[in-house]
Formats: structure tokens, C-alpha cells, sequence
């Protein structure tokens, strides 16, 4: 026993302080270079992005000047200008901005209500596990597309939160089954009964000692979500029920490649969207990996 | 007075089949069972896997729900433990089988033993972290461990932590499962005499489930076999290893080994004459469905399992 002591009291170097979860996160996105890389670069294009916008004066930018339409990239124009004669990179700025409001927004609102979800049914199973799931059923059943294309065009408030909201409701149901899955898995182990007995209440149960321990899976799915929901809003303003082109976003620029002529010959109106949103998506895909890796102390490189 | 009563406790788990899924049989892992405890003594409850001990207890404690039956602790009923009596939580507390899953992996050793601390006592957090510390050290660990995580824990140190989270309380009557079956050896015997240690110091009442019958015979006052959910012998430590009555616990009795090597030969024989008895009169000491009887006393202290007669 003496010598058992002896021996953990050594392995202490600093009794006084353990590693925090945040710490332990950032440890490991500084050792894998190609996350780090990418998370400077996200950093970067969000505070470039936010911060220009709030400079830029959106009202001027869409604005239809017909002297100059279809200019190519000039001194005046950075990246020329579309068929009404708009600025593409002002229009860039803005339209990323706000496809990355509604990708953190998307993923923020379905991510709390499907996670939550998912627990309670996970968690409690039985006759609420079976009324939860066919409530989810029957959400996942409906026609996504069509659904946000009719929500999109009754709704008489049509701004970023109320496009985010509409988005969330038939976005929420995925994420919800995985975490149920997981809950189901993890309310079975001995811990969670040890917390039955210890009189933790069932809520304090369900947040404080489940989610913790499903946290990688919810981290993972949450960052690929936010790259898929940035995909997801793009896809709909291509098709045209995403923003009118009075708001731009991702989606709206590159939807004009629709015109052959501008996916021919214009390249600077579209392919800048492009590269952003291929380059954003693999960038929070790298972050993504690394902060699943931290959550696993096993596969930590940090 | 008995401090645990348990009257008649069924656990059944349902078979469900069909289109409807309705329940067409019932599983009885603990099929009318029976027992008191007094305070400070320890009770232990034997079988072989499936037989229902853990059931048993976990149906105490409120973990499985109980099909019928009556469980009532200081003579209040805590049947429906789940919902009610919310404040007796405090007085019964359990020991997991395993120490590798009983511990949440994502909390620190000072948070896992604050968490009934936290549900019941308002404690300021120099006070909670005192209280660990103090717990730390009854179990024998460093009160340095505190920010530790469990994964950096040998298993029976595990086992002490979830032993310390288990009397932070100061419980009356640990239920404690298996609690030393994932344990080496020598290890065992630090984590059962430190039990008994702190059974002394705070006057623990113990239901000690266990297949080991070396252990529960160094650990118990009084001990019922389990068969197939039912009991087949209950007695004191003497009434069962000096005296048994029914035929499956002089089977386990006779498979208890003798650590004396000349006494082998006999051993062999006496292990061969029992299993002869057992094969030739199984269905004397159990029904047409293999199940055992009802009890019949045979002294004041010692209950068998034994078909009435006449």
C-alpha cells in the first residue's frame, strides 16, 4: 500500500491542475498541422469576411448599374461584375457571410433540438423511445426540398433566422437517430445505473453524464453537418429558392453558371463561390477530424 | 429489527412475439424470494450465473422493476424505489461488478465521488473536496488522485473509488455485486478485508452477492443458495458448509477445494459420491420443471428447499 502511494503521488507532476477539456482540444488541432492550417484559415476568411461586411454597404452592391455589365476583373472591379452590373466580390464577401450565418445558425438549431431528442428518446426508451421515434418517422417521411421551397415562399419575413428555422425543422431528424443510437448504447453501462442509485435525477443524468461521453459523435456529426448545411443552402439559392439576388450568398453567385455563356466565358462570376465553398467544406472537415480524434484519448496525436 | 425485508419478490421480463407483440411469457429470473437482514451483518446470496443473485439485488435498489412482491427498508416500503422515497437513496447504495464500466470515463475522480455529495449534502467546494480526500484515504488511495481520470487506475483501485463513492454517503446497507469478481486474487483479499474494515468502522449492513463460495464464507453471517430464481437453501455460515441439506449445495459445497494435497484422493472421491447422488436424485430435490421447492425449516436459522412429504 505504502509503496502503491509512493508510486501515484510520482505520477503527479502538478497536483494542482489537469488538463481541461478545451485544452485538451486545442493541444491536439496545434499538433495536427493540417487542422491548425485550416482552422487559421477559417478563423481567417470568418473575421475578414464578417468584418468587411459590416464595412461594405450591401444596398450599393446589388445595385443594377447597366454601364457595366459583365465586366471582366479590373482595378475597379477585383472580380468583375455580373449581368446587372453588380460587384462579384463585394457580393462575394456578403454572400459568404451570409451562407455561413445560416450554416452556423442550421446546424446550431437542429444540432441543440435533435441531440436533445435523440437523449430523452435514447435514454428513457420503452413506450418514449417508440412515440419519439415515430414523430421523427414522420418528420423524415415529408419532402424535404419541396417542403423548405413552400415554407420559403409563404413566409412573409423572409431573413436569414427565418430561413435558418425553416431549414433546421426537416434537418434536425438525422442527427437525432444517431445520438438515440448511441444514448440506447450508453444508458445501458454500469455507470449511468451507478448514477440511478446515487439519487442523480434523470435530467442531470441525460446531460451531464450521457452527452458527455457521446460527445465525439456529436462533435463530428456537427461539424460535418455545418459543411453540409453550407451545402445544403447553396443548393437551394442555385436552384433559386434559396435568397433573392438582393441578398446574395454563395448560392446565388454560383447559380449564374446556370447561363452557359457565363459558365463559358465568365468564369470570375462563379468559380470564386466555387473554390470557396470546396475550399470551406474541406477546411472544417479537417478541423472536424482533429477534434474527433481529441475527444478519444486513444488516438490523440497531443 | 431486520434493517432490509424482502417478501416474496418477483422480477419476471417479459417474452414478446408475434404481429402485436404482445407478451407471451414471462422469463422469472427471481421467482419469490424471501430474506431479512440485520443491521451490521452481512448477507450473502450465492448461485451460478442466470441464477438471479444480481437481479435480486438490483430489484432492491430500485434498478429492475419489480413484477411483485413487497422490499421495505427500516420497515418503510421501498417497493417502487425509482419514484419514491427519494431520501432513502441516501441509506442504500451499491458496488458494481465491474470497476471498468461503473466509473463515468469523461469525469475526474473527485467529481465521480462528489456526485452523491452533491445530490444530497450542500457542501461549499472546499468542504466537497475535503470530503473526497477524507473518503480517498479510508479506501487507501493518494487524496492526490482527485484530478485524476479513472483510465489511470489499476482495476482495484477503480473498484475502492467506486467503494468510496459508495459509502460517501454513510450509507446503512450496501448492495454489493459481485464486487471483487473482476479482481486478481490478491487484490481480493485487500478489497474484502478492507469491506469488512469499514463494515466495523460504520456499522454497514451488507447484501453480498457472489459466486465464490471461499469469499462469501470469509465475508457472511448468513447465506442463501439461488437456483434458477428461486432459493434453495438459506442458513447461517455453519447451518450451509457444515450441514447441507439439499442436494444442489452439497455439489457446491463438495467443489469448494481443500488446499491440503493429501487430502486429494478423498476429496475426489467424496466430489464423485456427490455428483452420483445428484444425478441419481435430481428429481427428488426438484420439480417436474427443474426448478427448486418451496423452503422448509429444518432448524431456526436453516430453510431447504425440500418437497413436503406426507
Amino acid at each position: 500500500m505504502e509503496v502503491n502511494n509512493a508510486n501515484l503521488a510520482n505520477q503527479i507532476q502538478d497536483p494542482t491542475k489537469s488538463p481541461s477539456g478545451l485544452k485538451i482540444l486545442w493541444k491536439e488541432i496545434v499538433r495536427d498541422k493540417l487542422a491548425l492550417i485550416s482552422l487559421i484559415l477559417l478563423v481567417l476568411i470568418t473575421v475578414f469576411v464578417y468584418g468587411t461586411a459590416v464595412v461594405l454597404d450591401q444596398d450599393e452592391i446589388v445595385r443594377v448599374d447597366l454601364f457595366a455589365i459583365h465586366e471582366p476583373p479590373s482595378e475597379e472591379f477585383i472580380l468583375g461584375t455580373d449581368y446587372g452590373g453588380r460587384d462579384v466580390f463585394g457580393q462575394l464577401i456578403i454572400g459568404t457571410r451570409n451562407s455561413l450565418s445560416i450554416g452556423f445558425l442550421v446546424t446550431a438549431i437542429s444540432g441543440i433540438f435533435g441531440i436533445a431528442f435523440g437523449l430523452i428518446a435514447g435514454y428513457f426508451g420503452g413506450y418514449t423511445d417508440n412515440a419519439l421515434m415515430r414523430v421523427l418517422d414522420f418528420f423524415q417521411v415529408l419532402p424535404f426540398t419541396m417542403l423548405v421551397i413552400v415554407f420559403v415562399s409563404i413566409v412573409p419575413n423572409y431573413t436569414i433566422l427565418a430561413f435558418s428555422i425553416i431549414m433546421a425543422a426537416f434537418n434536425w431528424m438525422g442527427i437525432a437517430r444517431l445520438i438515440r443510437s448511441k444514448a440506447l448504447q450508453e444508458k445501458e453501462l454500469d455507470y449511468v445505473q451507478a448514477s440511478k442509485t446515487l439519487g442523480t435525477s434523470h435530467t442531470k443524468i441525460i446531460f451531464r453524464e450521457v452527452m458527455p461521453n457521446i460527445s465525439s459523435l456529436i462533435i463530428v456529426t456537427m461539424t460535418l453537418n455545418l459543411a453540409a448545411n453550407i451545402g445544403i443552402e447553396s443548393g437551394l439559392s442555385f436552384l433559386g429558392f434559396g435568397f433573392p439576388e438582393s441578398t446574395p450568398s454563395l448560392g446565388t453567385l454560383l447559380s449564374y453558371a446556370t447561363n452557359p455563356q457565363t459558365l463559358e466565358y465568365r468564369w470570375w462570376i462563379w468559380v470564386p463561390a466555387a473554390v470557396l465553398i470546396l475550399i470551406m467544406m474541406l477546411m472544417i472537415r479537417n478541423v472536424g477530424e482533429a477534434l474527433r480524434r481529441a475527444t478519444d484519448a486513444r488516438q490523440r496525436r497531443g | 429489527m431486520a434493517i432490509l425485508e424482502v417478501e416474496d419478490l418477483k422480477v419476471y421480463f417479459p417474452i414478446k412475439a408475434g404481429i402485436l407483440n404482445r407478451t407471451v411469457d414471462h422469463v422469472k429470473a427471481v421467482d419469490g424470494v424471501s430474506f431479512s437482514i440485520e443491521q451490521g451483518k452481512t448477507y450473502g446470496l450465492v448461485g451460478e450465473s442466470g441464477s438471479g443473485k444480481t437481479t435480486t439485488g438490483r430489484a432492491v435498489i430500485g434498478l429492475e422493476s419489480i413484477y411483485s412482491g413487497k422490499v421495505s427498508f427500516n420497515g418503510t416500503d421501498i417497493t417502487n424505489f425509482g419514484r419514491e422515497n427519494s431520501a432513502l437513496r441516501k441509506d442504500v447504495q451499491m458496488i458494481f461488478q465491474d470497476p471498468y464500466s461503473s466509473l463515468n470515463p469523461r469525469k475526474r475522480v473527485l467529481d465521480i465521488i462528489s456526485e452523491p455529495l452533491r445530490n444530497f449534502e450542500k457542501l461549499s467546494k472546499t468542504e466537497e473536496k475535503k470530503r473526497v480526500q477524507e473518503l480517498l484515504e479510508i479506501v487507501g488511495l493518494s487524496p492526490e488522485s482527485i484530478l485524476k481520470y479513472p483510465h489511470e487506475f489499476s482495476g482495484g483501485q477503480r473498484q475502492r473509488i467506486g467503494i468510496a463513492r459508495a459509502i460517501a454517503l454513510k450509507p446503512k446497507l450496501i448492495i454489493a455485486d459481485e464486487p471483487v469478481s473482476a479482481l486478481d486474487v490478491s487484490v481480493q483479499a485487500q478489497v474484502l478485508n478492507f469491506m469488512q474494515d469499514i463494515q466495523k468502522e460504520l456499522n454497514l449492513t451488507y447484501l453480498f452477492i457472489s459466486h465464490d463460495l471461499g469469499i462469501v464464507k470469509h465475508m457472511c453471517d448468513d447465506i442463501a443458495i439461488m437456483y434458477k430464481g428461486r432459493y434453495v437453501e438459506q442458513g447461517t455460515i455453519t447451518d450451509i458448509f457444515n450441514n447441507p441439506q439439499h442436494i444442489y449445495t452439497k455439489r457446491l459445497v463438495s467443489a469448494i477445494p481443500d488446499i491440503n494435497p493429501r487430502n486429494r484422493e478423498k476429496q475426489y472421491r467424496i466430489r464423485q459420491e456427490v455428483q452420483r447422488e445428484y444425478a441419481n436424485s435430481f428429481n427428488d430435490y426438484f420439480d417436474s420443471e427443474g426448478l427448486a421447492y418451496g423452503l422448509q425449516p429444518v432448524s431456526d436459522t436453516h430453510l431447504v428447499a425440500l418437497p413436503e412429504r406426507g
